[in-house]
């Protein structure tokens, strides 16, 4: 039948397999990840310029990885059964292998802490090896597993790794950066140079995907069709924003540029893993997206970013982390 | 146990009626001991969207209120002559021969049975939603009472006592038939025969080999569809998560 007008008059649009939760962790493992190997120059390499912003990277990491395993366990909808993950493994699964690159990655970070904080240096070195494999691991596995996702067309693209990572980078300078003005420094030249490098990685990579997408490449073409409604003006703004931090990490400011670039880490997981669910397999009913007051939804968001406060004031609390004289 | 086969003359006298036996076997009857291999065929023709299979899934495995493991998809077509017409798409698991939720379970929960039917083990299920997201159909979701990855079974409850599916059995014009596809004597396998080359699967393109087939589905109704969804009229979740 040669048609002009379809309405899909009933339907329904499946609810989100991944919540907010999942953007939570992503977010969080991403910032991470990145921030530990901020912390690598200052306090392993002892390069100069670096040392000041180190520990505070190693702080961002620490609240990050710590905040992040708690989000991904809230994410499974049968949290309590997470010891399957190791009772029954299927290694042909990306998120199998993440069961173990993340303890992996965590064990590494806080044993990185414990030689820093004792200056042990033959520790250190080995430790930093550990979290350092386990960071590449974690990066490569969360890009991985929604990488393959072949029935998502946003989500199925090699570039969602390169672009998790770049925005990841971005949210690592940025919270490091936050770390430094609340601790009451003005020292902005590497971090804000460092915000230039990831934010215009970030251009490059959503460059390289439109690219793809005017120029036909299936599922790029097809993911960009089914961009709808508020999530065209949420990918703009997302766009904007990137923009905006690049222009404020022009000047000598720490934490305007950071939050700026924190937002942009958060709004790009949002997009991605939100955006991409609301778009419907079969049918043309999408999923209507809407934060409600509960745990799946705006006060996971609000609880994480609680839980990352919790962790910063126990670390602060117990660690003096400005101290350069012992980076 | 010995691996060796025992080569003594009276274990070869012993076993030469088997041989034999096998031998006067006619061939359809080899083919049986292949086993079932379940399939559905819907013919959309026959369908008159009464949502009375979506009822009978629904009631037959005490779903929660919101969740669906089949619904009939119901369209209004207009021509470009003006008319406008009703089409439909009965919508279930697939039960593909190359099924996308089974290699991505981390645990190992979703698998497929040698009769075609592809199941998740509910003691194993973390309800990661990593099955969810790979379907390509829509055809899986979370389980809001049980926090576990829900999806069609061909009603395997039944079937392995003799029974046809929920939605098959209170299908008022008999648009699914369900069957086995490995015997050339049953309903489905005639009317596949008799429909060669005029039946359809849902996006063949993902490489699936789904196991439903559709007679009379219209090209633009197998996949995403870029039409208008008259969402005011539309059931949406209004909760989240289990």
């Amino acid at each position: 039948m040669n048609t002009t007008a379809i309405t899909e008059v009933l339907g329904f649009a499946r609810e989100p397999g991944w919540l907010p939760w999942a953007v939570q962790y992503f977010f969080l493992i991403g910032i991470s990840t990145m921030a530990f190997f901020l912390s690598l120059p200052g306090l392993l390499w002892q390069r100069a310029g670096w040392q000041d912003l180190a520990r505070h990277a190693l702080l961002a990491a620490l609240v990050c990885g710590l905040a992040a395993p708690v989000a991904l366990l809230a994410d499974l909808h049968q949290p309590g059964r997470f010891l399957n993950f190791y009772l029954h493994t299927n290694f042909g699964s990306w998120m199998g292998w993440g069961a173990y690159f993340i303890p992996l990655y965590v064990v590494g970070l806080l044993a990185y802490t414990w030689s820093v904080l004792r200056a042990n240096r033959a520790g250190l070195v080995f430790a930093a090896l550990v979290a350092g494999v386990g960071a590449v691991l974690v990066l490569v596995y969360t890009g991985m597993e929604t990488m393959i996702v072949a029935a998502r067309p946003l989500w199925h693209s090699f570039l969602i790794p390169v672009f998790f990572a770049a925005t990841a980078l971005a949210g690592a300078f940025g919270m490091t950066a936050m770390f430094e003005a609340l601790a009451g420094r003005r020292e902005a030249k590497v971090l804000n140079g460092g915000l230039h490098f990831s934010q215009w990685a970030v251009l490059l990579v959503i460059a390289a995907w439109l690219v793809m997408a005017l120029g036909g490449a299936a599922p790029y073409r097809e993911a960009l069709a089914t961009i709808h409604g508020g999530w065209v003006a949420a990918w703009i703004w997302f766009i904007v924003s990137v923009a905006v931090t690049l222009w404020l990490a022009r000047g000598a400011s720490l934490l305007i540029p950071a939050l700026f670039a924190l937002h942009g880490a958060w709004l790009a997981r949002w997009l991605v893993f939100m955006g991409g669910q609301s778009v419907p397999k079969l049918g043309s009913t999408h999923t209507a997206q809407t934060l409600s007051l509960t745990p799946d939804s705006l006060l996971g968001i609000i609880g994480t970013a609680g839980l990352c406060l919790f962790i910063y004031i126990v670390l602060t609390s117990l660690v003096r982390w400005d101290d350069s004289a012992h980076a | 146990m010995n691996a060796h086969p025992d080569l003594s003359r009276r274990a070869f006298l012993g076993r030469l009626p088997v041989v034999t036996a096998g031998l006067a076997v006619p061939v359809a009857a080899v083919a049986e001991t292949k086993g079932p291999h379940w399939a559905m065929l819907v013919d959309t023709r026959r369908c008159i969207a009464c949502q009375a299979c979506t009822i009978g899934c629904a009631v037959e495995n005490a779903l929660p209120e919101g969740d669906f493991r089949t619904v009939v998809a119901t369209y209004a077509v207009r021509t470009p002559e003006g008319q406008t017409g009703l089409s439909v798409l009965p919508r279930l698991c697939n039960h593909c021969e190359e099924p996308p939720c089974i290699p991505v379970c981390p645990v190992g929960a979703t698998y497929k049975r040698a009769d075609g039917v592809v199941l998740v083990n509910g003691d194993r299920c973390v309800g990661c939603a990593y099955c969810v997201q790979a379907c390509p159909y829509d055809a899986r979701f979370i389980n809001h009472k049980t926090g576990k990855a829900d999806k069609c079974t061909f009603c395997s409850h039944r079937i392995e006592t003799g029974l046809l599916p929920a939605c098959v059995e209170t299908c008022v014009g008999g648009a699914r038939i369900f069957g086995d596809i490995n015997d050339p004597e049953t309903e489905i396998s005639k009317r596949l025969k008799a429909a060669e080359g005029r039946t359809r699967v849902l996006k063949p393109e993902a490489g699936t080999q789904p196991r439903v087939f559709y007679i009379g589905l219209e090209d633009q109704l197998a996949g995403r569809v870029a039409g208008a969804s008259a969402t005011e009229m539309m059931w949406r979740p209004s909760h989240t998560g289990a």
